[in-house]
């Protein structure tokens, strides 16, 4: 009996001193320092969730032999962590940022060179009293260009680093039969259970997703050029607008921005999910439209177009040669629910006028802002190192950005009205709200959240060409603050992973499909949709003229993800 | 004597053992050594540059975290060791000499029939050394190592099996082989149960004939089965089965991407596979008839005339093309700027080389700045790939490589992604797209692939396969490619057609650099496109210092006497070339038809560009 108690205390000496003996202590001496933390990712001063999953980072090494870090809050609550890679317990890090809500969290790391520690300056985050929703869903891709292989589309839950495959490609795709996936679109961010993604190629068609059950329909009739492309949710009513695009990919010899994507041919399609129907809403052979989006009452369809006129009778040729003179406006078309007719086409923002292209219009929850991406040319800009997001106020008074903003001396000249716009006064670029999104590099597809208090957009800032996730909070101020890059289990996650991420978006829920239920649909036959003629109120009284269909066959086309 | 007998026997066993072992042993490592190290050792280097090993915490976690990741992961670390062909040949060939002795510890083969035992090893071995050009289409990850590391795992399991002497232990086994076998080993791990389950079966019913009752069955059984027969059996049929069914998957492979028959060696796959279904049929039945009647000297001979049998069906279908291994030399030669020594190779080659072959031996004289002066009179050829579908293999191999080296970097970036994207993170895929995001002055995403190719064990850019000095040998690179770019960017095509783009984006450049007014001067010579010649020769004119290089001069004076447009006789043209161009016409004016003329003509005028012009046709270069 005493040899067992001896035994016991052993244990208990051992497991104190072994937990006390592990557990990291901030230096108590030490010298301050001027250099910032080289921390890779680097996120402080970015506005934080109180629900996000751990912000790990690594430190560099340097010439540094020790380094501790902690993080911290006026709350009292604090982490140490010791070492490069510093990964923080979630339990802990949870219960910090909920301390913390509304205020800021301090990062002190201390760095042990040459026998003395030294105290690097204090980062800090901010963190908000708004959650963010608690779902992302993306694809993985290879910053390719023709070939494709090894594409998944993923579920990743934002307040820990739990991800899931919703479906992988190589699934039916074999040397001959390849298939392309892209485009998964909730319905309300899955408020519902629904959402929607294509299948290009083998087994091609549009995959609709209600609750565990999905069916495949083919979009494509002999009346519009294609199946359905960048897809957009109607927020209430069983619809879905589409562009249909014939899109084809150009290499540039020396231009490190590598591809340019061109549309050679696109319009706009309204597809009925109950009736199994597809009407046309733009289509036109002198402009390009393309990426619908919806504004959150479901009355107004914006989108993006181009007017092109031809130079030469070889179209390809033409816009291959002057693929930098295609510009994009943003336009929009009042849609009437009870008649499920659209209005007129207006003009919301010319960015023609300013040597632009606006592309990827997404309006926030609340109606108040238009977030888009501007570039110097074309529509496809996560190829383009100018593309900037930008935030177009749609309130008609002044944007509520107010002292925040400057748009006297940023924003560009006052949007021109077309013939058939509206007289509602002229919206306005707030700059100074997206500033912070912003890099030397690339910045492109981009979602609100559901609160719209938060914006998930990609960036190619890193290093110019694998595009990786950033988040950032949208104040009611209508200003966007420092963006954080997608939380990673380990510090060097991003750094390993040779891929893209791509057409984010946030889910309020997992997407309750499983592989095996998607599988089988996508296994099925396509329901062929059918032409139900245009859905404009006034069809003979539109200024632009029906395009003549040219054969799919005499056209380069590709399938491709933005 | 009968009580000492076994322990002499006993001992002089060990040291037969030995002696019958030994030679078999030495034998095969002398060959599979040769023949990795000899003549295959550029196509090591070449597997090892695309088997995508990366030592970091996602290949971890693919161990075990992904089906079948232990055995690929595994083996693809073995496979990178090809980077230093001896220490991957003899990885490999230790890997294949333990799947012989595991194989005899396995299903309990006598030291006479060891030789069978090798059937195995030479049959992976030849797996790999078969597949030639394949080796850039196949998507498998580790192709040499992963048949033979599963190989040898199932037969130690199946071993195992056999000296397990409880019953739960077995069933344990049985229970849990396919599972965790199965995650671990792919087929290798999930086959070793049901072998292991039939073998037991198969072994209690043949003891059924060993009953007193069973005397005719007993009679039956002797002639033909000895004690570990059924164990035999069962090991031949796992590994032909093992064999078969990957063989018969690349076949179907090859077929499903029309591979012609009558074409190339690999049809010649389905003989390959007659031999070793006649030898799995053959050689048990040996086995048992010469057992019974224990002639050990005659068993050892039929076991040396299989194991010789199957080493020469090694060497024989092992895919030994001359072009195919020069072209690889030549490739790696360029891959370390060891220009003069493709120039060598390209002037000791016996047979008509390949478009690769020509195009690295320009590259080669364009980077020695001797291709106004010898161009043609290196080889000229198009000899077939040894493989189908000819179109692919120049860029498969040398694409990215011939791109970056002519400046024309977003090509040589896209082909190795759109490459990387289809056949996997191979670090000759990453290689140029490091260099190029360098050349491009990309720095950050240089620095990506920099951190991804020093996860490799061969690859890290600091001291490299590529020499150990590779930042400066980039940086000299780099330095040489950088006059190339001075050309303006535009949206182009290539339908991968490498050659034909490269010859014609510089025949119908204008300006440039000195070295792109050269290549466009010498590829509108190669395409005998002629219409810029005058302004090119004349803008480079300052620039060669009185000695006009002898193709120029070659040209120059045809040009001049087909089209002229210039007045030759100002130019310092060499008298020689002159009266050797006039004897060129007077011959010809004297001959006959064109073939004849390039019969007759050849022995004087063949490294002329004249000769080139008139009489080397169907170069597709046009």
């Amino acid at each position: 009996m005493k040899s067992c108690t001896d035994i016991l205390s052993l244990l208990a000496l051992s497991l104190a001193f072994a937990l006390t003996g592990c557990t990291p202590s901030v230096p108590t001496t030490f010298e301050e320092a001027t250099t910032p933390p080289p921390v890779t990712p680097n996120n402080f001063d970015a506005t934080l969730p109180p629900n996000i999953a751990p912000l790990n980072f690594r430190i560099l090494q340097g010439d540094a032999s020790e380094a501790v870090t902690r993080l911290h809050s006026k709350q009292g609550g604090e982490i140490i962590v010791a070492g490069w890679d510093v990964c923080f317990d979630e339990d802990e890090w949870h219960h910090l940022l909920d301390q913390t809500r509304g205020d800021s969290l301090y990062c002190d790391i201390y760095l042990k060179a040459y026998g003395t520690w030294e105290h690097l300056p204090p980062q800090r985050f901010y963190v908000a009293e708004d959650e963010i929703d608690p779902y992302i869903t993306y694809r993985l891709i290879r910053p390719s260009y023709v070939t494709y292989e090894e594409l998944t589309i993923n579920e990743r839950c934002l307040e820990n680093f739990d991800e899931r495959v919703v479906y992988e490609n190589m699934r039916f795709a074999d040397s001959q039969q390849g298939q392309c996936i892209n485009c998964h679109m909730p319905r309300a961010w899955n408020s519902d259970a629904q959402s929607q993604f294509h299948v290009r190629q083998n087994l091609g068609g549009t995959v609709l997703i209600n609750g565990n059950s999905a069916t495949k329909v083919n979009l494509k009739t002999d009346s519009t050029l294609s199946a359905g492309v960048y897809p957009a949710w109607h927020p209430t009513l069983p619809l879905i607008a589409y562009s249909v695009n014939e899109t084809g990919q150009v290499f540039h010899t020396l231009d490190p921005q590598k591809i340019e994507v061109i549309d050679y041919a696109s319009d706009l399609i309204l597809y009925d999910v109950q009736t199994n129907t597809v009407q046309s809403i733009d289509r036109t052979a002198s402009d390009f439209e393309s990426f619908p989006a919806w504004s959150p009452d479901g009355g107004t369809l914006y989108y993006i177009a181009a007017h092109y006129t031809p130079r030469a009778d070889n179209l390809d040729a033409d816009l291959d040669a002057n693929y930098d003179q295609l510009r994009y406006n943003i336009y929009a078309r009042d849609f009437d629910l009870t008649t499920r007719r659209f209005g007129a086409r207006r003009l919301v923002f010319d960015a023609e006028s300013l040597g632009k292209s606006a592309s990827v219009p997404r309006v926030s929850p609340d109606g108040q802002y238009l977030l888009f991406t501007l570039a110097d040319y074309g529509q496809f800009h996560i190829w383009h190192k100018s593309a900037d997001l930008q935030i177009l106020s749609l309130n008609p008074t002044p944007s509520p950005v107010g002292e925040k903003s400057n748009p006297s001396t940023d924003s560009p000249t006052p949007s021109k009205e077309t013939s058939a716009g509206s007289q509602s006064p002229l919206p306005h670029v707030t700059r100074t709200g997206s500033e912070a999104l912003n890099s030397t590099s690339s910045e492109s597809y981009h979602a609100w959240s559901s609160t719209g208090r938060w914006i998930l957009f990609s960036s190619r800032r890193d290093d110019g060409n694998y595009t990786r996730l950033y988040i950032s909070y949208f104040d009611r101020d209508g200003r966007a603050h420092h963006p954080f890059r997608l939380p990673q289990r380990t510090a060097d996650a991003d750094d390993l992973m040779l891929r893209s991420y791509n057409a984010a978006e946030f889910l309020v829920q997992p997407v309750q499909a499983t592989p095996h239920t998607l599988s089988r649909a996508i296994k099925a036959d396509a329901r062929p949709a059918s032409y139900a003629g245009s859905a404009l109120l006034h069809p003979e009284a539109d200024t632009t003229r029906a395009r003549q269909l040219t054969p799919p066959a005499e056209r380069r086309s590709a399938s491709v993800g933005y | 004597m009968n009580v000492r007998l076994p322990v002499k026997l006993k001992k002089r066993s060990s040291i037969e053992t030995m002696k019958q072992r030994l030679p078999f042993t030495l034998a095969f490592v002398a060959f599979a050594l040769y023949l990795l190290l000899g003549p295959l050792r550029p196509y090591l280097v070449e597997t090892a540059a695309l088997t995508p090993f990366y030592a970091d915490e996602f290949t971890l976690g693919k161990l075990f975290g992904t089906h079948c990741g232990l055995l690929f992961q595994v083996a693809a670390a073995f496979q990178s060791c090809f980077a230093r062909p001896w220490l991957g040949g003899c990885l490999f060939v230790a890997v294949l000499v333990a799947i012989a002795y595991v194989q005899r510890w396995a299903f309990r083969v006598s030291d006479s029939w060891f030789g069978i035992c090798w059937l195995s090893s030479f049959a992976l071995l030849l797996n790999f050394t078969q597949l030639g050009y394949l080796i850039y289409t196949l998507k498998h990850p580790a192709v040499a190592f992963a048949p033979a590391l599963g190989f040898l795992a199932a037969f130690a399991l199946i071993g195992l099996w056999f000296r397990l002497k409880v019953w739960w232990w077995k069933l344990a086994f049985l229970l849990l082989t396919p599972i965790i076998g199965f995650w671990l080993l792919g087929f290798f791990g999930a086959l070793v149960a049901p072998f292991a389950g039939f073998c037991e079966i198969g072994i209690a019913r043949f003891k059924q004939f060993d009953e007193p009752s069973s005397v005719g069955k007993r009679s039956l059984r002797r002639p033909f089965l000895g004690k570990e027969t059924p164990r035999m059996l069962w090991g031949l049929a796992l590994f032909f089965l093992g064999l078969l069914l990957p063989s018969l998957l690349q076949l179907a492979l090859h077929r499903h991407l029309d591979w012609q028959a009558g074409h190339i060696p690999f049809d010649s796959l389905p003989r390959e596979m007659r031999l070793p279904w006649i030898l799995a049929v053959c050689v048990p039945l040996f086995y048992a008839v010469f057992r019974l009647d224990g002639k050990r000297r005659w068993m050892t001979a039929v076991s040396a005339i299989v194991f010789i049998v199957a080493g020469a069906a090694s060497y024989h279908y092992s895919f030994l093309d001359n072009n195919f291994l020069c072209t690889l030399r030549m490739k790696h030669a360029a891959e370390d700027s060891k220009w003069e020594q493709i120039l060598q190779m390209a002037k000791d080659g016996q047979q008509e080389p390949t478009r690769a072959q020509v195009c690295l031996t320009r590259l080669a004289l364009f980077k020695t700045g001797r291709m106004g002066d010898e161009l043609f009179v290196y080889p000229e050829g198009a000899a077939e790939y040894n493989a189908p579908q000819q179109n692919q293999w120049l860029r498969l191999m040398i694409g990215p490589l011939l791109y970056y080296h002519y400046g024309k970097t977003g090509f040589a970036y896209r082909w190795a992604m759109e490459d990387l994207v289809e056949y996997g993170e191979r670090p000759a895929y990453l290689r140029y797209l490091h260099s190029v995001a360098r050349l491009n002055g990309e720095e950050a995403l240089a620095q990506r692939y920099e951190r991804t190719l020093a996860r490799t064990l061969f690859y890290k850019p600091t001291a490299s396969l590529w020499g150990p000095g590779y930042c400066t040998h980039e940086a000299a690179e780099a330095e040489a490619i950088r006059p190339l770019l001075n050309y303006t960017d535009q949206l182009d095509g290539d339908n991968g057609l490498v050659e034909f783009y490269l010859l014609h984006s510089f025949a119908l450049s204008e300006g440039g650099s000195r070295e792109m007014v050269e290549l466009s001067l010498m590829d509108g010579l190669i395409t005998k496109d002629l219409t810029g010649f005058w302004p090119r020769f004349l803008a480079l004119l300052p620039t060669w210092q009185g000695h006009i290089p002898t193709h120029y001069q070659e040209a120059a004076l045809m040009v001049a006497q087909l089209q002229g447009g210039a007045p030759v006789s100002d130019l310092p043209i060499d008298p020689a070339i002159s009266q050797h161009f006039q004897r060129l016409v007077e011959a010809s004016s004297r001959m006959g038809d064109n073939a004849a003329n390039a019969t007759i003509l050849r022995p004087e005028f063949g490294n002329t560009y004249w000769y080139y012009y008139f009489f080397v046709e169907g170069l597709k270069t046009k």
